[in-house]
Parts: C-alpha cells; structure tokens; sequence
C-alpha cells in the first residue's frame, strides 16, 4: 500500500506497535510499519509474537518497553533509550491514546518541540496572547549519549496549576533520545522543591513516509489524582495539532537549511534537522542538497 | 443542566456549540471514550442503552443524542425563536436528516483516519465527496438569493449547527475541501457566530470587517 | 461517442505556466476570508485585503510550510494559523513574529507572490506569465455574467476535447483553455483552468447577462454538471495521469542562518513620486509618496525612511502608515526654522509630482505586540512614528493610550487620523513644561509588568520623561524612545584602534574622524542613516573594549553593558576596541 522503505538508518531502530492497553487477549492484530503490514498477537498464556502480515513463520524481534510493544524490520540496538522516571515505582505510567495524523514523524516530533505555537494552537491551554514571548532557550545534542536536549525552556501558561490564579511561566525540558520519539519533562506539582518531573512522551510509529501513527503517553508521581483528566487534556492537544500538521507542506521533513525560515525559537528543530542528516535519514525526509 | 461530553466528538460539539450560542451555564462530565470506553460503561449505559454520546440531563429528563438534545435546548431556551422555528421545521429536518450523512461519510472517514476504525474508507470518503457537492451548489445558489444559511433564513438554524462540525472536520478523514469555495465561505460565516467556540480540528477565524 | 478509442493512447500534459487563467469568481473574495486555489499543480492563497486588492500568494508560510489558506485574513494583514506570524497585505512581507516581539523580522521575509488581475468578474493568475494580461476582446465593456464554477476530475486535455459539445448554439472560437459559444444574440466563453494533472474548473461567462439571471444560473449549472458527469465517466478510463511536479523554491540564504538580531540598512535607492502635497497642522506639511514602479517594501510600525532633497541633503522621516497601506509611504515634516535647511526645502520648494529618491524603510524602533497595555507618548512632531503604532494596535484590537502633547490644537498633526483613532488619543495642549511632567508622572503611575511605553519628540522632554518612568519603577526594557536629533555636542578628538574579528583587520580611527568614516574609507560596507546618533542604523557589535557613547539611541542597559555600539558617532574609552564584523 505504501513505498517500500530500504532507509538502513530507521530500519535498523525499534519502534513502537501498540500499548499494552490496547492488545486484546487472543486476538490477532494488524496495523503497518515502513509500509509492511504487520501481525502481533498475545495469547492467553502470555506468548508475545510479531510477524510480517505476508508470512506467518517469518517473525521479527520483539522488545517490551514503558508500556508498550516494540519491534524492528532491521538490526535494531540491544536496548531502547534509557526513560529513568519510568522505572521509578511511585509512579503511573498512562497511555494516553494513539492517533492517526497524515504526516511525516519528522514534522510531528518538530511540532512537539516547539512552544511558539501554544498561544495561537492550545489557545488559553499551554499559551495565551499577549504572551508570546518565546525566550531564549539551550540546545545540547549530544555525541555519547546520541540524543538532543532542549533546556531552560520556558513558556508563560495561562493557567499554571489548579492551584494558581493567574498564568506564570512553566519550565520545559525536552528530549528526542530516537528518530522519531521524544519526551517533555515539566514540574511535578507538589515535588517541584525536590525537582521531580513528570514526563510526557510522544512514540511514533512511522506508518509510511507521510502517514504517522501516534503513541502518546505520560508518566506522572501524583497518584492520588484521576489521571482521566491529563488523558484527556492530552487529547485535546492532539486533536488542535493534527490538523495543522495535516496542512503542512512539504509533507516530508525537509532537511535543506534553505528550504524554511528558522527563527531563534527554533533552534531544537535545526538540531532536529541537522542530527537526522548526520545520520543518514532518508525515509520520511526531503534529505538536504 | 448537565452534558456528558467528549472533547473530539464532533456530535457532543454540536451541543456545546449551541448551549454556548445560547449563552446557558452547564455542568460537564467528561467521559473517557478513548481508550477508556467509559460511554460502555455500566453508568453511563444506564443513562443511554445505546452506549452513545452525548447524553444531557434537564431536571428530570434524561436525552440522549445530538438532534434530541438541540431540539430540546431550542424548544426550551431560545428566545428568538428563530433556530428551529415552526415555519422553518421541515426544511431544516431536511438538512439535519443531511447531516446525519454527512456523520455516516465524513465522521467515519475521520473515524478511520485518526482512530484507525476498520471500515471501507473509499466509500466513505466518496459518499463524502457527493455530499459536498449537493451542499456547495446548495449554498451556492443561497448567497445569489441573498442568504448566508441552509435555509432561506436571515439568521441561522440548527440545520446549519448540525451539518457545520463534520464538514469543518472533513480534511481528517482525507475530504480536502478546495473543491467547495461555498462550503469554505459558509464555515467562515458560522464561525462569526455569536457565541462561537472552537474544537479540537476547528480553529476560529478573524472578525468580520 | 466515437471518440472514447482515442483515450487509450498515452497522453503527456502539456504544461504552460506563462498563460493567464482564471482563479476565482470576484465573488468568491468577499471581506476577511482566505479562497484556497490552484493551479499547475501550485497552491495559491487567494484573499481581497480592506482596501480592496486582491493578494495570490503561494499557499505556504514560509515558516513551516503551513497553508497560508488556513490562515486568518484580518483586512490589512494575513495572519499565519501556526505561530501567528503576520504577513502584509500586497507586498507579503513578514511584519511580525510573535515569538520574537522585540525584533522587527527581517525585511527578506516575505511569501512567494504571483500576479494577479480582476476582470469580467473573475480573477486572473499565471504562474510565469511571460506577457502582462490581456482582456477578452470580445467582453470589452459588457459586464458579464459570471456562472458557477464546475470542477471537472479529469485532465485538461480530456476536458478540451469534450467541452465543444457543451449544448449551447454553435462554436465560434477555441483555443487551448478557453471556448466561444453563440446562440442568437448570447455568447458563452467557457474558460478552462488547469488545477492539476487530473483536475480542471470550468468557469463560464455570459453576455450580456440575461434578465432572469437566477434561471440562467441554474440553467447553465445543471448542464455544465451533465457535462462534467460525462467528462468524470470518461476519465476513468484513462491511466491516473502522472502529477504535475512542483519544486519549492529555496529560501534567500541570508534567511537560512540562524539570525542574530538583525537591523541592516538598506541596500536599493528607490525613486518615489510625491502623489500628494497637503497641511496637517499648523507648521506640518504631510507628503503621500508613490513608488516609480513596482512594489515599496514592507514597513513596521515605528519604522523611517531616508529622503534624498533637492538641496542635497538627506533626512529621515518616520512613517504614519497602518497595517497593509502598503501601496504608498507617508510622512509628516515640521518646518524648522531654525534647521539646516532640510524642512525649509521640503515646505517650500518640494512639489506634487516631484520625484524624490528614498531608501526603503529602517526598522530600528519596533513595536511589541505582546503588552498587556501600550502607552505611546508623543510630543510634537513625535506623534510621526507613534501614528503607525497606533494604527496598529487599534487595527488588532489591544489596548493603547496614544498621549499628544502640542503647543495648541492647531498644531496637533493628522487630526483626521487622531479622530479616527477614538478615545484612546488623549490631547494636551499648551502645557509648561512642569505641568507636561505632572501629566507624564500620572500615565505612567501604575506600572504593571508586560506594560510598555513608546516615546518619541523633543530631546528634552524624552530625557524627562524616560526619568519619570525609571522613578515610577518601569525597567529598562519596558521603555522605548527614538529621539529625531542628537543635540548633544559630539566630541571627535580622540585617538584609538578598532579590531575587526571576522575581517581579521585593524584599523586606526584618527581624531576628527568617525568610526563609521574609517571603515567606508577602508572598503567595508556599513549602513547608516541620520549620521547623527539618533536612528540605530549604524548599530555595531562590541566584543571587547569600552566604548564612548555619544549616542541617544542605546537603553541605559544597554549603554551599561557596553556590548553594542553606534558607530557614526560614538568612539572608545579603551585604547582598542574588537567589534564583531
């Protein structure tokens, strides 16, 4: 249905299939990854397999992770990038839906990067006019650990907290550790002096080279709360982005420095850009010339 | 008065939408349709049998459904008279049995598109496609006539709130509407509404001149 | 039919970007709304500003890419649905960037633009015209009557072959895109716009417009839907036509960098008309200036250009234009008797219909759009760039309070404008200068944070006024002020070095001689504008060294932290000086 995609670079990664929520006991499941369809299923005594749609006997490797089900199409790494906070046993982890958006991973990973957006696309959510201001901020990409960060980052919210009046600044960190999966951190609310975060993470699964199925999730401390309220605040937040991510052209990252306009407020979506073409990338991308 | 709501649904937006324009103060219950399925739920199937939303309380009346409930809210609560008026009443029955076309085609290719429903997603969006003809020669031929609304009316009518969300959410279900200049004049105009709130997927527009 | 052997042979679309086309109906432009359009395949953002041009710009924010067609059109300014970037009615230029509102945005940011022409209730577009737009000879004069337009799923060339058989008299004329019809004393043209590869519109016109226009309407609706029912059939049986390929221009490479904060000069002469010549207050002579040719470029609010007299001197003028007036510049000037000479001759020998060259417009006094509350306060001639900012606040709705301090109500400049602009103007006139304090110290009293102030007029009173701000707790970077002169005496007498870091050259900046002067003299190119201290053109870098200011344009902060310089007057209070070019 889709190309064939012969790109080593993401071939060669694990990526997300579906969150543990979603797998129905005894039932197969089907959906597409690099263009394959694919086939997963979980039996009622536990026995995980994953396999090409077109032949059952040829199964791939299958990794279980932060809630979810991975697998590659290639030679993936020993191991998944390192999410801390999602070890720790205080927490829980909630998979807040996977969503459909017609679009290459590379524009939804820059779309949940950037913050100049808030105030025009999650109006009075994550941003509001007049503020916004979006100040100078850090990017780190680094060679060790073969990720990039964004820190120092913050963003004048309208409503900071349930317990605030007004709006204050909120402080971000983000993370892309995979081509296309990145996490945001923000303050937990009442561990803020112990500097605990909550996580929020977004894990892509690149259906095609322009078609992204969206694994959203988070991580928090507080369990005391119903987390069907970030759930759904979470959607909402999708739902706003889907449809300006759907009317961008070209649909296709494109990595060319002169193929848009930067500004300083996107510096991490450069170093996005410029970590994808030292890689190599070329599925999903317009690689520069 | 109370909504049990969804945030993404397009047919819960359409209550939300109208109680707004009619400028009521409501509670809301949100319901974890997804992944949660809480509309299955025992309470909530309690309420509505059908499993479905939305589903508002009035007093003592439990209604459940879109067209219900703005009938209801209409009947009750608009002074004017004028969003489902007598002398109008079959007209806009007409378009809102249209806008439940418009649910069967474009809410599903959206369905399938951004929920990953299984369902013919060719069909849909052709079904789509024929409905939006029909609906941009309609509206076409009103703003010759002189008016800005489904039905030959000065103001609009619950027939314009019930065909309005699904039209204006086509693009997720791959339904582009370059084709519609009519239609994309006319989701202009309602969003000039007094008392227009947007949606996920439905953003607001500049003011009029 | 006969002809449906034909289509099984391949095909190849012939693609003609130099013709006109229609686009779009006039009626499918109405006020404050965006048509989305195509054609070859390209996108278009098709909207009517106010004032009623009609814009067709490329269907892309040159941002990310986002559809300009999702966009919201505001009257004078397109506004980008992503991240609210604002782009100008007619030159689409970038006026503003919410993320950034301290900085003017680049004058280079701007959208991709084609032509575009309204006639016989229809608008025209090409791609790549090679020639300017000829009307049809045959609706020279009648108003015709313009139908509603059918898009066909099919390729042009399918439509050209069926099209003649549209049941209407007999065909008179054809060619590529478009057909004649006549039947008795009605002529029908069907004009056909290639949208893409496998899409075409049919936009048909009548003459002369029947009596029953409504009948004919439907009429002709229900017969072109026929037809395009056949066409579509038809189509099906051809092979899916390959699209059309569309490559996005690059951006200037100026664009591609990461920018620093960027205030360059300009580097065009532009030759403007002065359309207009009138009185706008006792001593204040307001000029309409129109470009030669083409385009003026975008301007921001606060903005100045640089005019070239007659007498040979240049002076700078603030613009009092508002969002998308962007087909003139206009300025205000006050004869100064007292002045060198520079308002003399535009009062008295500068006529309508002279040609003046000007530099495109220096943004070096930018508005932020992102207060809580805009207090402009201006004294005299001031009122000049303070007059755009006002515009537009007032045209995006955010609260402002523009306060006009004038010796009397005569001399109180653009009373049209001010009237315009409603309560929010607060004249005052023929006040001392304590009782002028007074007022300042009571609008400026109750600071709030995100509260800004803009101030420009006579050196005195902005001295006084940027004090009574500081006293009433405003920080630094909440007061903005553009002094017109810098009536401080400058002293020349110094001697030191300059080191240029990326040019790896040093320089020695001789006594009597500018920094400015000794940089031009050694070849490098450095703008500038009023060559006085006051505009901000010349505004240089500093890495190492302390600089001698003798400028009124730095902040105190700025100033203090000795990392910027201005380099027509100001020279170094250390031996040597590294700037960063």
């Amino acid at each position: 249905m889709t190309q064939y995609c012969d790109d080593p670079v993401i071939l060669n990664q694990w990526h997300p299939l579906s969150s543990f929520d979603e797998i129905v006991v005894g039932q197969m499941h089907s959906t597409v990854l690099l263009g394959c369809s694919i086939s997963y299923q979980l039996t009622a005594q536990g026995s995980l397999s994953v396999w090409l749609c077109r032949d059952v006997n040829f199964s791939l490797p299958l990794k279980r992770a932060y809630g979810f089900l991975w697998t590659s199409l290639g030679t993936p790494p020993d191991e998944i990038f390192a999410v801390g906070e999602l070890d720790e046993t205080d927490r829980q982890n909630v998979a807040t839906g996977v969503f459909g958006v017609n679009v290459s991973f590379g524009r939804a990973i820059e779309n949940f990067l950037d913050m100049g957006h808030f105030p025009f696309v999650h109006t009075g959510i994550l941003g509001e006019e007049p503020h916004t201001e979006v100040k100078e901020y850090d990017v780190d990409v680094s060679e060790s650990r073969d990720e990039i960060m964004a820190t120092r980052c913050r963003f004048y919210q309208p409503q900071a907290s349930l317990a605030s009046e007004g709006g204050a600044d909120v402080d971000y960190v983000f993370r892309v550790p995979h081509i296309n999966c990145a996490l945001l951190y923000k303050s937990s609310p009442g561990y803020e002096a112990e500097g605990r975060m909550d996580v929020i993470y977004m894990f892509l699964q690149p259906m095609g080279p322009e078609w992204t199925r969206a694994h959203t999730g988070m991580c928090v401390i507080d369990s005391k709360n119903s987390y069907q309220g970030i759930r759904y605040f979470q959607q909402v937040i999708f739902g706003q982005d889907k449809s300006i991510l759907e009317n961008q052209f070209p649909k296709r990252l494109p990595l060319d420095s002169r193929a848009e306009t930067p500004i300083r407020a996107d510096k991490s979506a450069i170093a996005y850009r410029r970590w994808l073409t030292k890689k190599g990338l070329t599925y999903g991308v317009i690689p520069a010339i | 008065m109370k909504l049990y709501d969804y945030e993404l649904s397009g047919n819960c937006y359409k209550v939300r939408l109208f109680l707004s324009i009619l400028d009521l103060s409501f509670d809301t219950q949100t319901v974890d349709f997804y992944p949660g399925r809480e509309h299955k739920s025992e309470a909530l199937l309690r309420l509505n049998p059908l499993g479905q939303l939305p589903i508002f309380e009035d007093a003592d009346k439990v209604l459940c459904g879109s067209d219900v409930i703005l009938s209801h809210l209409a009947a009750n609560y608009d002074k004017s008279g004028l969003w489902y008026s007598p002398k109008q009443r079959l007209d806009i029955d007409k378009w809102i049995r249209f806008a439940d076309e418009i649910t069967a085609t474009a809410s599903a290719a959206r369905l399938h598109d951004t929920f990953f429903y299984d369902l013919d997603i060719a069909t849909a969006r052709a079904g789509a496609e024929r409905l939006f003809r029909n609906l941009d020669e309609h509206l076409w031929f009103s703003e010759q006539r002189g008016y800005d609304w489904l039905v030959p009316t000065r103001v609009p009518t619950l027939a314009d709130i019930t065909c309005f969300p699904y039209v204006a959410l086509s693009e997720e279900g791959g339904i582009s509407r370059a084709d519609y200049p009519a239609i994309r004049r006319w989701c202009d105009r309602i969003k000039r509404i007094h008392g227009f709130i947007p949606m996920p997927g439905i953003f607001s527009t500049s003011k009029a001149a | 039919m006969a002809s449906f052997q034909q289509f099984d042979v391949e095909y190849e679309m012939k693609v003609d970007l130099s013709q006109w086309h229609p686009i779009a109906s006039s009626s499918d432009l109405p006020l404050r709304h965006v048509y989305q359009g195509q054609l070859w395949g390209r996108e278009l953002a098709v909207w009517r500003a106010d004032d009623g041009h009609i814009n067709v710009w490329e269907n892309r924010c040159l941002h990310r890419g986002v559809r300009l067609s999702i966009g919201l059109n505001e009257g004078s300014e397109l506004r980008c649905l992503y991240h609210g970037w604002r782009y100008a009615n007619r030159t689409a230029g970038c006026t503003y960037i919410p993320a950034h509102p301290a900085d003017a945005p680049a004058r280079t940011i701007c959208n991709n633009t084609y032509q575009c022409v309204e006639a016989h209730g229809l608008v025209w577009s090409a791609i790549a015209p090679e020639s300017s737009f000829e009307g049809q000879d045959v609706l020279e004069g009648l108003e015709p009557l313009a139908l509603r337009p059918i898009p066909i799923a099919a390729p042009l060339h399918l439509v050209q072959k069926l099209a003649p058989d549209y049941p209407f008299g007999t065909l008179t004329h054809r060619d590529d895109t478009s057909l004649t019809l006549q039947y008795g004393q009605a002529k029908l043209q069907l004009f056909l716009q290639p949208v893409d590869a496998g899409k075409t519109i049919m936009r048909g016109l009548l003459v002369p417009p029947p009596v029953d226009s409504v009948a004919a309407l439907l009429h002709h609706n229900a017969t072109m839907t026929a037809l395009r029912d056949e066409i579509e059939l038809a189509a099906t049986r051809l092979d899916p036509p390959t699209a059309i390929d569309v490559k996005f221009a690059p951006v200037a490479k100026g664009l591609a960098r990461m920018p620093d904060i960027d205030n360059a000069g300009p580097e065009v002469e532009l030759r403007a008309k002065v359309a207009r010549k009138w009185q706008v207050a006792e001593q204040v002579m307001a000029f309409r200036l129109e470009a030669l040719s083409g385009q003026f470029p975008t301007f921001q609010p606060g903005a100045h250009i640089d005019v070239n007299l007659p007498n040979g001197m240049s002076r700078q003028y603030s613009l009092t234009n508002g969002p998308g007036e962007t087909d003139h510049y206009t300025i205000g000037v006050k004869h100064d008797i007292a002045s060198r000479g520079g308002s003399t001759c535009l009062h008295d020998d500068v006529q309508e219909g002279d040609v003046l060259a000007i530099s495109a417009p220096h943004n070096n006094f930018p508005l932020r759009r992102d207060a809580v509350k805009t207090i402009l306060i201006a004294g005299g001639i001031g009122i000049t760039p303070l007059l755009s900012m006002a515009k537009t606040l007032k045209a995006q709705e955010l609260p402002f309070e523009l306060h006009i301090f004038a010796q009397s109500k005569d001399d109180l400049a653009f009373p049209n404008i001010l009237h315009n602009l409603g309560a929010s103007t607060i004249p005052h006139t023929g006040l001392t200068p304590q009782a002028t304090c007074d007022v300042i110290a009571g609008v400026l009293a109750n600071y709030t944070p995100a509260q800004h102030v803009y101030i420009c007029g006579p050196g005195a009173m902005l001295a006084a006024t940027r004090e009574l701000a500081t006293k009433a707790a405003w920080p630094d970077e909440a007061v903005h002020f553009e002094y017109f002169k810098n009536t401080h005496k400058i002293e020349y007498n110094t001697t030191f070095e300059i080191a240029l870091s990326r040019s790896a050259l040093t320089l020695q900046v001789p006594a009597g001689k500018t920094i400015l002067q000794v940089l031009r003299d050694n070849g490098i190119e450095a703008p500038s504008s009023c060559e006085q201290g006051a505009c901000g053109t010349c505004l240089m870098t500093v890495i190492e060294g302390e600089p001698d200011h003798q400028d009124v344009y730095l902040s105190t902060t700025e100033r203090a932290a000795n990392q910027k310089i201005i380099t027509c007057v100001s020279r170094s209070k250390s031996n040597r000086l590294v700037l960063d070019i």
